[in-house]
């Protein structure tokens, strides 16, 4: 069982580090970036409390948003979901990722206090 | 069936009109002894002269030193005004023996003033001076005149005047549309509450227009129209206000009050008792005053007690008894009916004048009596009831010899009656207390001794029910009998006698403390909101690396993958947006440390809308770049397929 698991994994990677573009692979590691610092904040929140409550709450959010912005900017850009993404050139997907994250940090820095 | 029914509305309404209005507010001697000083004021010009002499001859006094008034009227005179000449002429009038000399041209002053182009006041001022000093005008032109400025002029001060000036003018004249006026005035009076009547002008032209109402309807001998409940509004307005602002307002009230009681149709009627409305056997005759708005007696006038009804029985104690005139007041022997003590309606009508106006009065009387205590009798029994009770009778106002005691065993009882002294009737008076006072620790104890239904009352005292009362204090207790009420002329507080309690398993300390409400409090601290507990700075240190550090992995991710920049075209518009996008960045670390949301959205407005310019420029010049390559890519593989 766990050696089909382990066997799937590997091929997974296999698969990933040949078929995928170069700049998939950037983003990609940008949103690996993102999860860890979010996973690392949600850590510390656990363990030494929620003191600054807000402060945690807007660099919890900042991590998530900006996670799901980075997914939206892969799927948008993937070349195999061109036809799902006609109107939507890869360079209009980056504005609109400036754009919502420029938001995104309004609303956070609001908040961090 | 149909007459039946209406008799009985019509019944209904005279009760109802029972129940009329009575005035409020009059004018006490007091009060009118302080109208009259401040209308003695010292003479200062003509104006406040005209106010002074004629407003306290309205009440019916002079001026302190009448010559020196004539003289100061004479040497204020001004011969071309017709204010001067109406002021001086008014109060000449109203002191004796001054004459003012008129020559031919004051008179052509004053004739020439009466026309339409003048105003309702200079009407009225030279109207007034033309009739004081005796000369003759013409009515009809007056007439004339008022009528066409009442049109034009159309405010209730005006209309006053108008009326004010009709009064003076011949009864031959045509003042009939004159007279209407007085009711479209009445229409436009505010009913305040059903107990006030006043125009929103004022007190001063409420009473003004009194004056001059009845001033012309005496002068022309019609009824004004007003109510009897009207009337009685007008008097509460004009005389509720004790203290005048002005010598203007003081004298309107003097005008209004001379109306009130010297006119043809309406005088108000003012019953009030003389003294406390109270009757007893040392004074059974009830004292009532009869007067006119003035506080003047209405010696003419016969007072009569319609009825006389007791409010706890609604029993009817007297009917149609004449009170008997003495002196300036009205009298009755009311004992003479022998009522019982207590509260009674007295229904009073006052005839003799058909203007009398609120001439049925209701008045509360209390007869008051004394009290005296009967059969007092102290007992002790015993809670078995093996023993029998031992009695000793104490008379008022004797104290009890010898103690008696109560304790777990033995009650401690007492019971007594109230009577009536003049007439033996049992009474049940609002307070029947007994205190008990314990003289070394100063406790006092108060309970409530209750009638039984033979009205004799009763009290028992049981030391192991009420030792929370006494604080489980034992000792000697003095007891006092209090009784009193509103109709009683002698309360009573009486040393019964002494007694001593024992109580069981004494837990209370030696000394009591007397449960003072007023010392201070303790202070209350406030606490202030404890900041909640700091994470130790280490700690904090450690997990801000240790955040920062998945920076330093995408980092090497992204150089692993062989990220550059080898490919940043160096135009202006990528190196503005560059910029501009550093600016928005930079500027969100300033809005965190300095701004406010406001402040933020206008520089992001503004360096948002570069950055967007510049981006748009430099993406759009990207995409050609890719379309051209990828189409040329598509070209070779094209190529390269033939």
């Amino acid at each position: 069982m766990s050696n089909s698991v382990v066997s799937v994994v590997a091929r997974f990677l296999d698969e990933y580090s040949s078929s995928t573009p170069n700049r998939l692979k950037l983003v990609d590691s940008y949103l690996l970036y993102i999860l860890l610092t979010g996973a690392l904040q949600f850590l510390y929140c656990l363990l030494v409390g929620t003191f600054p409550f807000n402060s945690f709450l807007s660099g919890f959010i900042s991590c998530v948003g900006a996670f799901i912005l980075g997914v939206c900017l892969r799927i948008q850009i993937n070349p195999q979901n061109k036809s799902d993404f006609l109107s939507v050139s890869p360079e209009r997907a980056f504005a609109d990722f400036l754009f919502a994250h420029t938001v995104l940090h309004l609303v956070v820095i609001n908040f961090i206090g | 069936m149909l007459r039946a029914g209406l008799i009985s509305l019509v019944l209904f309404g005279l009760v109802l009109g029972a129940h009329s209005l009575t005035p409020s507010y009059h004018l006490s001697p007091t009060d009118v002894a302080r109208l009259e000083a401040f209308l003695n004021q010292p003479l200062t010009d003509l104006e406040s002269a005209y106010y002074s002499i004629v407003g306290l001859n309205k009440l019916g006094t002079r001026v302190s030193d009448e010559k020196h008034a004539c003289q100061f009227l004479k040497s204020q005179l001004d011969h071309s005004s017709i204010d001067s000449l109406f002021f001086a002429a008014e109060a000449s009038q109203a002191l004796s023996g001054c004459e003012i000399p008129v020559s031919n041209e004051t008179r052509d002053i004053l004739l020439a003033a009466v026309s339409e182009d003048s105003t309702v006041t200079q009407i009225h001022r030279s109207v007034s001076a033309l009739a004081s000093l005796g000369l003759p005008l013409a009515s009809q032109e007056v007439v004339s005149a008022l009528a066409t400025r009442i049109t034009k002029e159309d405010n209730v001060l005006a209309i006053t005047l108008a009326l004010q000036t009709a009064s003076r003018l011949s009864q031959q004249a045509e003042l009939g549309g004159i007279l209407e006026e007085i009711e479209d005035l009445a229409a436009r009076l505010d009913d305040l509450g059903g107990v006030y009547l006043q125009f929103e002008e004022g007190l001063e032209v409420t009473a003004l227009f009194v004056t001059a109402a009845y001033a012309l309807s005496d002068h022309v001998g019609m009824e004004p129209p007003l109510k009897e409940d009207q009337v009685i509004q007008l008097v509460n307005s004009v005389f509720s206000k004790k203290s005048w602002s002005s010598l203007a307002e003081a004298f309107s009230v003097a005008s209004a009050a001379a109306a009130f009681s010297n006119n043809r149709f309406h005088i108000p009627v003012i019953v009030s008792a003389q003294g406390p409305a109270t009757v007893s056997h040392r004074q059974p005759v009830l004292q009532l005053l009869v007067t006119n708005v003035l506080s003047q007696s209405l010696t003419s006038a016969s007072v009569q007690a319609e009825s006389a009804r007791a409010v706890s029985t609604k029993s009817v104690v007297l009917n149609q008894a004449p009170f008997t005139l003495r002196e300036e007041s009205f009298e009755l022997n009311f004992m003479d009916s022998q009522p019982a003590s207590g509260y009674y309606e007295f229904t009073v009508a006052v005839s003799g004048d058909s203007r009398f106006v609120a001439n049925q009065v209701e008045l509360k009387v209390k007869v008051s009596t004394e009290v005296g205590i009967t059969n007092m009798d102290l007992s002790v029994v015993d809670k078995d009831q093996s023993i029998g009770p031992k009695t000793t009778r104490v008379e008022y106002p004797n104290k009890a010899k010898g103690s008696f005691t109560a304790d777990s065993h033995q009650n401690f009882a007492l019971s007594f009656q109230l009577v009536d002294v003049n007439t033996g009737v049992e009474l049940t008076p609002h307070q029947t207390f007994v205190r008990l006072h314990n003289q070394k620790t100063g406790q006092e104890v108060v309970f409530v001794a209750e009638p039984d239904s033979k009205n004799v009352y009763k009290f028992e005292l049981d030391t192991a029910e009420r030792k929370s009362e006494f604080d489980s204090m034992s000792g000697t207790y003095a007891l006092y009998l209090i009784v009193g009420d509103a109709t009683l002329e002698n309360p009573i507080l009486w040393n019964v006698a002494d007694v001593l309690l024992k109580f069981l398993d004494e837990e209370a300390p030696s000394v009591i403390q007397s449960k003072n409400l007023y010392v201070p409090k303790p202070e209350i601290k406030h606490l202030f909101r404890e900041p909640e507990k700091k994470p130790p700075t280490v700690v904090s240190n450690t997990f801000t690396a240790l955040v920062l550090s998945p920076f330093l992995l995408l980092l090497i991710l992204w150089f692993k993958l062989g990220a550059n920049i080898s490919n940043f075209s160096f135009s202006p518009s990528s190196i503005l947006f560059h910029l501009g996008h550093a600016a928005m960045l930079g500027l969100m670390y300033v809005y965190w440390t300095h701004l406010n949301m406001f402040q933020t959205l206008k520089y992001l407005a503004i360096l948002g809308s570069l950055t967007f310019l510049a981006g748009n420029r430099m993406l759009a010049q990207k995409a050609v770049k890719r379309i051209a390559a990828e189409q040329s890519c598509r070209l070779a593989k094209y190529r390269s397929l033939r």
